[in-house]
């Protein structure tokens, strides 16, 4: 069973087609990218694996649960760091992470556990008690990461993690995603190409709403017959748009 | 019933420490009270004009302060849509009740922290200006508030699900303003008569003030009731359309 399947996964917004006809899988433990420009339909894939949005057409599956018709189940295996900081500002960073235990029903002792669990791993320590609000970018991405993995999620949606951070913040963030690899599976969507080449397991390309290409690194190299991420990206893009062209 | 408990929390939190509530929800009633307590120093015994006494101000100004609260509830709604926040949220197994509850419960009850603080304001002012208060029937207009209180809330989570974060304060001014008029805070409505007191007897404002103010002398009549049940169909019809919209807002923002 794959941890993330896409079956002609499409939609629609009015005249346009934000995600058209999207087949791809993931398997448990793996860490892929969805790698594209603005607009290529990186979020509202997401969206829709994580029931914030339902597809127009196709199907898509979380562990095996339909995101469509089973969302219940699919909330219960999934969470998402939305690309935009969610956080509650006036909450302290420990208020943030005991607020997203009592969501999940946890007890106080089971609360203090897993409070304590993610400070630890995200290195919160030192801010613990300061207010989301005043937090740095950087520290407020790592909060809304360690936020979303008190849920013990199977699948973990990263949405663009580290746009518009410092390249300190940025390389300090790379190592939390890189400490949770074969943990969980996680989904990251980048447009950042050393982000997909350092963390990815798998990438995949993603060009007006479509598929451009799926692979390793090197299975992109080959295909493109350039050489790093970046050359493979823009080799890739362009046949695609003279694909599209004809 | 924990998801609730953790929402609300949160909710409670953001507003108490935000630090223009306390400017909006209590200092500026305050500072109201004070302002009409000398104007009504200044206004001859042979006037006969006692709108400004503290007896009938306390209810008024309680009213006015939660016209503040439906403020900062449209405020932390209309935040909250516009972030990511409810984002996050929304791919847990929160349900709209769940939202609706978590958002209602803290906002009402700091509605009712905001009631009884200004009532022990205007018992203060009361001794100083020696004007006969009983502290038991201020306690029983924070009662007779609770359905103003659903009302302003309702009104504020209306505003906040339908408007965003910039529309929504615009347009809550306009409530405060009007209602705190038409709801006869800073005139005699009845005194008025015509069609200005036919317009404040249709809206809630006015039967919410009135509650407060014959509350706040013990005058339990008749007409208290009636105030009563009209502020209550409002704040049920109110809260109905806010749930409403709430949900259907909701669902739209996950499609």
């Amino acid at each position: 069973m794959y941890a993330i399947e896409t079956k002609r996964l499409t939609k629609r917004y009015k005249s346009k087609i934000a995600v058209d006809g999207l087949d791809l899988t993931a398997n448990e433990g793996e860490l892929f990218a969805l790698l594209g420009v603005n607009g290529a339909g990186k979020t509202t894939t997401l969206r829709m694996l994580c029931c914030l949005s339902k597809p127009t057409s196709g199907e898509c599956f979380v562990c095996g649960k339909n995101c469509a018709k089973e969302p219940a189940a699919v909330k219960k295996i999934v969470d998402i760091s939305p690309q935009d900081t969610s956080v509650a500002d006036n909450l302290t960073v420990i208020e943030n992470l005991r607020l997203i235990c009592g969501i999940c029903g946890y007890s106080y002792e089971k609360t203090k556990e897993k409070t304590e669990e993610m400070i630890r791993i995200f290195n919160l320590n030192e801010v613990r008690n300061t207010r989301s609000k005043t937090l740095s970018g950087g520290w407020k991405r790592k909060l809304s990461i360690a936020m979303s993995l008190i849920s013990e999620p199977k699948v973990l949606f990263l949405d663009e993690p580290t746009l518009g951070l410092d390249v300190l913040a940025r390389r300090d963030l790379w190592g939390v995603v890189e400490s949770l690899k074969g943990k969980i599976t996680i989904v990251l969507t980048t447009h950042y190409m050393e982000e997909a080449e350092r963390l990815a397991d798998r990438i995949a390309i993603m060009i007006d709403g479509h598929i451009a290409a799926i692979g390793t690194l090197s299975e992109l190299e080959r295909l493109s017959g350039k050489s790093g991420l970046e050359e493979s990206f823009v080799k890739i893009a362009e046949n695609h748009g003279k694909k599209a062209a004809k | 019933m924990n998801k609730i408990i953790a929402f609300s929390k949160r909710n409670f939190l953001e507003i108490i420490r935000e630090p223009l509530s306390y400017i909006f929800c209590l200092g500026f009633p305050l500072i109201m009270l004070a302002v009409m307590t000398l104007v009504n120093d200044s206004i001859p015994p042979e006037a006969d004009m006692t709108i400004f006494r503290t007896d009938n101000l306390a209810g008024g100004i309680a009213v006015f302060g939660l016209m503040f609260v439906m403020l900062f509830t449209a405020l932390t709604v209309a935040k909250d849509r516009s972030g990511a926040f409810l984002i996050r949220l929304y791919t847990t197994t929160m349900k709209s009740g769940d939202f609706l509850a978590g958002y209602m419960i803290p906002m009402v009850l700091l509605a009712v922290i905001q009631c009884v603080i200004t009532f022990i304001a205007s018992y203060i002012v009361s001794l100083v200006t020696s004007v006969s208060m009983n502290p038991l029937e201020m306690l029983s207009a924070v009662a007779a508030l609770i359905p103003s209180m659903i009302l302003m809330v309702s009104f504020g989570m209306l505003f906040g699900t339908i408007f965003n974060e910039k529309s929504s304060p615009g347009l809550c001014s306009i409530i405060i303003s009007l209602g705190s008029f038409l709801g006869g805070i800073w005139f005699d409505a009845e005194a008025a008569g015509g069609v200005l007191t036919d317009i404040c007897n249709a809206l809630p404002f006015y039967h919410a003030v009135k509650a407060a103010r014959l509350a706040c002398v013990g005058a339990y009549t008749g007409e208290f009731f009636s105030h009563i049940a009209i502020t209550s169909v409002w704040a049920a019809g109110i809260a109905v359309i806010s749930v409403t919209a709430f949900k259907s807002k909701m669902k739209a923002d996950l499609n």
